[in-house]
């Protein structure tokens, strides 16, 4: 049988393990969610209306990425410092529900239309939905502290 | 009256009591907080990345900075709120809280990045599109933004993890609602 030693875990025996870890999580879902809310504000019509939407998802990509791949990286570590605490958690079920319908979204129905020509209406119902999904992430995340 | 004494007045007004003793009302603060991270602090990261020439090199810098201006101000102008009444609200705990401090010195840090590069980068990016290189001063705002703004959000997570001498007979001990994650 595996045994996992929570108190072998540097997020619990050390001192700046679990905060440092927070501060990565917390810049890198600033570079992920803020590249996206970018586009988003373009597909709402509500601002960078001198660049096209297809055109500032393409300089965006990779930055989401790279946000996206440390915050799920630290996110897991988090998670590691007490699974079984965190698996119970309702907040923390809800924000997991959330974060894979957003990504599910995000490389599918707001990636294709962020990239055609799309009419004022779906650009702004497709940017709503993203800003709403991925602020509710960050919602839930604090919510796993208070539930 | 001692900086403890003005700190506890304040947490004592009723707005803040009502803050610190809600159930949902503190952790709504907070997630708003750091909802405007990631929605406007992400902006502000995107700003710097263009200024240092290494994201969004195919749109002119006056694009991105004049795009995002007013959004930046509304996000700012929320974070900061809610920032400010979560600390009022708690203010026993936070004036002798040495992250705290420090993340208002680094707020300062905001103010002096604004009164320095606001006339000379960001209230007329035009001109550095028309630079053959992005102008030396205009890297410079961005690394300060970047390494104050980050800084500001780190400490902000820190201030959790601060534990107060035992012995210190100066502070005041005040139950408060609130749950440290």
């Amino acid at each position: 049988m595996l045994i996992y030693d929570l108190n072998a875990n540097p997020l619990n025996n050390t001192e700046w393990g679990f905060p440092l870890t927070e501060c990565f999580h917390i810049t890198s879902f600033a570079l992920s969610i803020g590249t996206i809310m970018m586009v988003d504000l373009r597909l709402l019509g509500l601002g960078m209306k001198k660049q096209t939407a297809k055109q500032l998802l393409k300089d965006t990509g990779l930055w989401t990425l790279a946000g996206l791949i440390i915050v799920i990286t630290s996110g897991l570590l988090i998670f590691s410092s007490d699974p079984i605490h965190y698996l119970y958690n309702q907040a923390f079920r809800a924000k997991v529900t959330a974060l894979l319908i957003a990504i599910i979204y995000n490389y599918t129905i707001h990636r294709k239309v962020a990239m055609s020509d799309f009419s004022p209406g779906v650009g702004a119902v497709t940017g709503g939905i993203s800003v709403l999904l991925w602020v509710s992430i960050v919602f839930g995340g604090l919510w796993i502290a208070f539930v | 009256m001692s900086i403890a004494d003005i700190s506890h007045a304040i947490q004592s007004l009723g707005l803040m009591t009502y803050i610190r003793e809600s159930g949902y009302t503190y952790p709504m603060i907070m997630s708003t907080h750091l909802a405007c991270i990631a929605v406007f602090g992400g902006l502000i990261l995107l700003t710097d990345l263009r200024l240092l020439g290494w994201a969004l090199t195919d749109m002119p810098i006056s694009n991105v900075v004049n795009g995002l201006r007013n959004w930046k101000r509304l996000g700012f102008l929320i974070m900061f709120t809610m920032g400010f009444l979560l600390a009022t609200s708690e203010m026993d705990k936070y004036y002798a809280n040495p992250y705290f401090i420090l993340k208002m010195c680094l707020l300062v840090a905001v103010a002096v990045h604004a009164f320095i590069f606001k006339s000379k980068v960001y209230d007329h990016p035009e001109r550095l599109d028309t630079q053959p290189a992005i102008p030396r001063v205009a890297k410079v705002a961005a690394t300060w933004s970047l390494i104050v703004w980050i800084g500001i959000a780190c400490l902000g997570r820190w201030i959790a993890y601060y534990e107060p001498p035992k012995n210190n007979r100066t502070a005041p001990v005040v139950a408060t609602a609130s749950v440290q994650p």
